[in-house]
């Protein structure tokens, strides 16, 4: 009984400030509902006109796209620095480098977006800059608004992918590497990229499903990005589904709608981390695996 | 074999200082923009703030032995140009150099003591409610754990934007609104999801024999989290407190449409209110702001980083 | 140690420099400017571009002229307290959920139109009564003393922001148009003159693009506002007659012709604004054929483009005097024109009338329903008695002149209160004609999105013309039907309008088939 009590804050204040809101957003998905305006109920119908919006293919194209990349920069930015920061030999460059790895996240995430967008996308931005000074203005192009480069434009942004706390949570799985499996290794014959992929990636599966997961999350809910970058354009070349969510509550007055969307995008998130956490071996399974 | 070891360790330094840079080049020019007005800027996009350049002329000057210096009003158009001695000239071109922190400064600093108020105890309640409901479902058996250990992590899932309204008339209806309270709680409610999994994971990691033998002595729940749990998760408290504190600071939205009275405004909102304000045509200000901005998380890393790191190499970062 | 004494003074410091500072000078404060005592009413006022302590476009000393505006008007009713504040208004969580709550400020600056959607909600209070009153603050004799409404300059303009539903929520305090700016030099050393017709302009702009300058630099926001509405307007005219249902009693006789959403929703179920209608195919041709005059990166920031001498001119509203007259780095002449007709001889669907207007209204102050949060019934509502007087008081020349001829942007709408020199030109553009439907952001929004997005796609070579005018076509038509299911309207009733205008489109050519055909 008292485990029950000792949980009761967390579910109390997750049932009035999360649960009450999520229940009425999935209520409102069935009705015509404008804020401010009477509900009426429409039962699926919401979810019937998602299917044949004309920006369904091209955000849900986009949101594959822009995780799968988001998969591949976690997976390897962050773990190929950790692993040069971590074969370091003095504990204090290995520490500085942490730090200073580290301190980029102090920077709110909206500055981040728009500097990139000014400074290396601007019309006088980084890029095109450079593209005169090489006398090639005939390239030079709104990096963002031309349809052909503007999704590489977007998935670029925070090139080279160090800043934050990412690289830490893989030096820790790479620290947790006992070093009697790195002489086994070396024994074994395996050396640089082999021993890399063979011995280190396998250790560091745990951190890289959990990353997985939180990528997979953040993107699929995110939308922020596109908004103050693309707003989803040119046409819906950057449109994702949470942003036509919002576009649809908040512009278009359809709340009801939204709702569905955002319904949607729930149990798209959920089925993903099923999968993930179902298939998604750990390191822990490799290892009773392999025991 | 010592000459090659050693070449390979210069390589690596060479690589990590070269992404270190890209890294930071972004933030310098952010840095080096907020010196610099609007027409600077669109003249030439690179360069070096004309005031600090003006201000290493008359420092110049003055080393050779000129005593009166001219210095514009301003840095526009019809504006006269006076003639003054070298502390006032200094000091002139010194406004301007920092006149966009000085509007940034006006804007944030009334909301800068309300968003420190709003962290500390959101960190306070989240490390609370999560460490014990984490201790409760890592350390005891008691049937549905499992599916209501799941039910908490689906509570990650659902997209911010689908409740952003029903939360907003919910809380209007709880009278919440204009307070501290309306950020605090939700931002608890919402906090502890992932502080849960976090301090699960490292107490999973806990040897079990600490907790058996303590339990042997006869020790109730509440004495092996006070005495045994807590000073054993300080690192992992670190990270649960930073990893808040730093949505906290950045989350603008929710305390935009919530408190409307600018009584209880904080840092973010105000970030995103001069965004979208016609004071977002003045770059400089904004560079400003977000430098301003981020200069209490900058200072909170340098005592906080210790610990921090400690926290994410203590393995509670896994799945 | 040393990290012990560096948090002490990291503390230190950041205690004075946070420390709650009672003594804000009036005028200064960023958010609030009051003077200490309690007063019964606050009146929050979301000003926009005239908020005061801030500078505008970054130039020129911070503004002050409402700030001493609400200060005397504290003085005069010591119960109310004026309280200026920014509100991201352009953000629509912001608005609907600030409304929905009732606490938005008092006083907001939108553009009527975003709330034209939502006055059914009572969420803006209909300032009619108030502008068919005298104003208390004007002396006897004087315009606006018999009636408020009185005051305003530009009558047509100012009426025509009536709601749909006839009713007036906003109170038009300045007025803008835009225009094209051109470098004389530039103009001087290519042999260029202002152009007369539409030809003539688009050869000076071939003659620009030859040596090796960009013609005319344009948003392109701007395009889909008001070069939509301009060359739509150029097309439709000469059937305007023949195709105009509504004419509406208050304001038809401003707006001479204007169609709206509910007239273009019925004209559409006629086949107009559709591939069917060749009007309408034509003026997204003429829109495409004016592309290659632009910039080539249409995210290029147009202040810098002109301002360094790489553009011949510029399309842009009378905001952009500010800053051409202050900034240090504006070493040549410049001045304004507007743009030419198309003639018949140029296009057969063309009938040469003169370019209609585009802007008007500028800053337009609506009253929320927080005005009358003290009794919850506008009858009663003291609050709402200040709020309107303040918005009188304001109205008052001599203090309009010392607002909005602060900043060099916008045209005073109040007589008596004239426009600075560097603005006249826009006076008299502003006697033009009002242009004939507002495209985007009249209508709803969910057009305005994929309209804007698809037209800068279809011109930027994204899609083509077939694709463009599938998009336009569900468009149009869904956004009809979102018009008529929000509103509950009953098409038909146009009907008997529309038959009885059946002669006169007799003689009319290049009607849309369907149109035709029902004849």
């Amino acid at each position: 009984m008292a485990m029950y009590a000792m949980l009761t804050p967390t579910f109390l204040l997750l049932a009035v400030f999360s649960l009450v809101p999520f229940v009425w957003a999935i209520a409102t998905s069935f009705f015509d509902y404008e804020v401010g305006a009477e509900a009426k109920f429409i039962g699926l119908s919401n979810y019937a006109e998602y299917f044949t919006d004309p920006t369904l293919l091209s955000s849900f194209g986009n949101l594959a796209f822009l995780t799968a990349f988001g998969l591949a920069t976690v997976m390897t930015a962050p773990l190929i620095i950790a692993k040069l920061i971590f074969s370091l030999r003095s504990e204090r460059a290995r520490y500085l480098y942490r730090v200073l790895f580290l301190i980029p996240i102090v920077v709110p995430g909206v500055a981040g977006l728009m500097i990139w967008q000014g400074m290396i996308y601007g019309d006088s931005g980084f890029l095109n800059e450079l593209l005169r000074l090489f006398g090639r203005d005939d390239l030079t192009r709104g990096w963002l608004s031309d349809p052909q480069t503007v999704l590489w434009a977007i998935v670029f942004i925070g090139f080279p992918f160090a800043g934050g706390i990412n690289i830490l949570i893989y030096y820790a799985g790479l620290a947790n590497i006992s070093d009697s499996v790195h002489e086994a290794a070396e024994l074994d014959g395996a050396r640089g990229i082999r021993k890399f992929l063979s011995v280190d990636v396998p250790l560091v599966m745990s951190q890289i499903k959990l990353l997985t997961i939180l990528t997979v999350i953040g993107t699929v809910q995110g939308f922020e990005g596109m908004f103050i970058l693309t707003k989803g354009g040119p046409g819906f070349n950057t449109m994702v589904p949470g942003l036509w969510m919002y576009m649809n509550a908040f512009s278009f007055q359809r709340m009801g709608y939204a709702c569905a969307i955002g319904v949607i995008l729930f149990l798209l998130i959920l089925g993903l981390t099923i999968l993930n956490m179902k298939y998604f071996r750990s390191s822990e399974d490799l290892r009773a695996e392999a025991a | 074999m010592k000459a090659a070891r050693r070449r390979r360790e210069l390589a690596i330094h060479a690589i990590l200082i070269g992404i270190l840079i890209l890294t930071f080049l972004p933030l310098a020019f952010v840095l080096n923009s907020s010196f610099r007005t609007n027409s600077e800027m669109n003249h030439s996009f690179f360069g070096v703030p004309k005031a600090a350049v003006q201000a290493a002329e008359i420092t110049g000057q003055k080393l050779q032995g000129k005593s009166r210096f001219e210095v514009a009003n301003s840095s526009e158009k019809g504006a006269g140009v006076e003639s003054l001695d070298f502390g006032d000239a200094i000091r002139k071109v010194g406004s301007q150099l920092v006149q966009g922190y000085a509007y940034a400064w006006e804007v944030l600093r009334p909301y800068t003591l309300n968003t420190i108020f709003v962290c500390l105890a959101t960190v306070f309640g989240v490390v609370l409610v999560g460490s014990v409901s984490a201790y409760v479902f890592s350390q005891c058996r008691f049937p549905g754990k499992g599916t209501l250990f799941m039910a908490v992590l689906a509570f990650m899932m659902i997209p911010g934007v689908l409740t952003l309204v029903p939360s907003f008339l919910w809380v209007k209806q709880l009278g919440l609104l204009n307070s501290h309270w309306v950020l605090i709680l939700p931002y608890i409610a919402g906090g502890q999801v992932f502080a849960i999994f976090l301090f699960k994971s490292f107490f999973d990691g806990l040897p079990r024999e600490l907790f058996e033998s303590a339990r042997m002595d006869g020790a109730g729940h509440l004495t092996l989290y006070r005495n045994l749990v807590l000073p054993l998760s300080k690192p992992v408290i670190a990270v649960v407190a930073i990893v808040n504190i730093l949505g906290t600071w950045n989350n603008f939205l929710w305390p935009f449409i919530t408190n409307s009275d600018a009584k209880y405004h904080v840092v973010s909102s105000g970030l995103y209110l001069m965004g979208q304000s016609t004071v977002a045509a003045n770059r400089a200000t904004m560079f400003a702001a977000y430098v301003l901005a981020s200069i209490p998380l900058l200072i909170l890393f340098l005592y906080a980083t210790k610990p921090f790191m400690a926290g994410v190499t203590s393995g509670a970062f896994k799945a | 140690m040393f990290r012990h004494s560096f948090l002490a003074i990291i503390l230190i410091l950041g205690a004075w420099a946070l420390w709650p500072r009672g003594d804000v000078e009036a005028g200064a404060g960023p958010t609030s400017i009051s003077n200490g005592k309690p007063r019964k009413y606050t009146i929050r006022f979301a000003p926009g571009i005239y908020m005061p302590g801030r500078r505008p476009m970054d130039l020129g000393q911070p503004i002050q002229g409402l700030a001493k505006v609400a200060a005397e008007f504290e003085k005069l009713y010591p119960d109310t307290r004026i309280e200026f504040t920014e509100a991201p208004v352009g953000q629509r969580e912001y608005l609907v959920t600030q409304l929905a709550a009732e606490q938005a400020p008092e006083i907001l600056n939108v553009n009527v139109e975003d709330v034209w959607q939502d006055v059914q909600k009572g969420w803006y209070i209909a300032l009619d009564d108030y502008l068919n009153r005298p104003n208390p603050f004007i002396e006897k004799g004087k315009p606006g003393s018999k009636a408020w409404w009185d005051q305003f300059k530009y009558q047509a303009i100012s009426r025509g922001k009536a709601a749909p539903d006839a009713k007036m929520y906003c109170l038009t305090y300045d007025m803008v148009e835009t225009g094209i700016f051109y470098n004389k030099d530039i103009f001087r050393r290519l042999g260029l003159t202002i152009p007369k017709e539409w030809p003539e302009f688009m050869a000076m702009q071939d003659k620009i693009k030859r040596a090796g300058l960009i013609p005319l630099i344009v948003d392109k926001s701007a395009i889909a506002d008001w070069g939509m509405d301009l060359i739509f307007d150029q097309m439709y005219n000469s059937i305007l007659p023949g195709i105009d249902l509504v004419q509406d009693p208050i304001r038809e006789a401003y707006m001479e012709g204007y169609l709206d959403w509910d007239e273009i929703s019925f004209l559409n179920s006629k086949g107009f604004f559709t591939r069917n209608d060749p009007r309408f195919v034509e003026t997204f041709r003429i829109l495409k054929s004016w592309r290659p005059y632009w910039e080539k990166n249409m995210d290029a920031d147009g202040t810098k483009l002109f301002v360094t001498q790489q553009g011949a001119m510029w399309w842009n509203g009378s905001w952009a005097v500010n800053r051409l007259i202050r900034d240090p780095d504006v070493h040549f002449d410049w001045g304004v024109f507007y743009l030419p007709a198309i003639p018949k001889s140029a296009n057969r669907f063309a009938d040469g009338h003169d370019q209609v207007v585009i802007g008007g209204s500028g800053t337009q102050f609506e009253v929320t329903n927080s005005a009358i949060d003290d009794t919850h019934d506008a009858r009663t509502s003291i609050k709402l008695q200040r709020t309107i007087a303040f918005l009188q008081f304001m109205c008052v020349p001599e203090r309009v002149d010392a607002v909005v001829n602060e900043i060099l942007a916008f045209l005073p709408n109040v007589v008596g209160a004239e426009p600075k020199p560097e603005l006249r030109i826009f006076h008299e553009f502003l006697q033009r004609k009002y242009t004939t439907t507002k495209w985007l952001y009249t209508f709803d929004l969910r057009f305005n999105e994929i309209f804007r997005r698809m037209l800068d796609l279809y011109l930027e070579g994204g899609i083509s013309e077939g694709e463009f005018m599938d998009w336009m076509e569900k468009n149009v038509r869904t956004a009809s039907d979102t018009v008529v299911r929000r509103k509950g309207l009953d098409l038909s009733k146009f009907e008997p309008k529309w038959r009885s205008l059946a002669p006169l489109r007799a003689s009319m050519s290049d009607l849309p088939t369907a149109a035709e055909a029902v004849d």
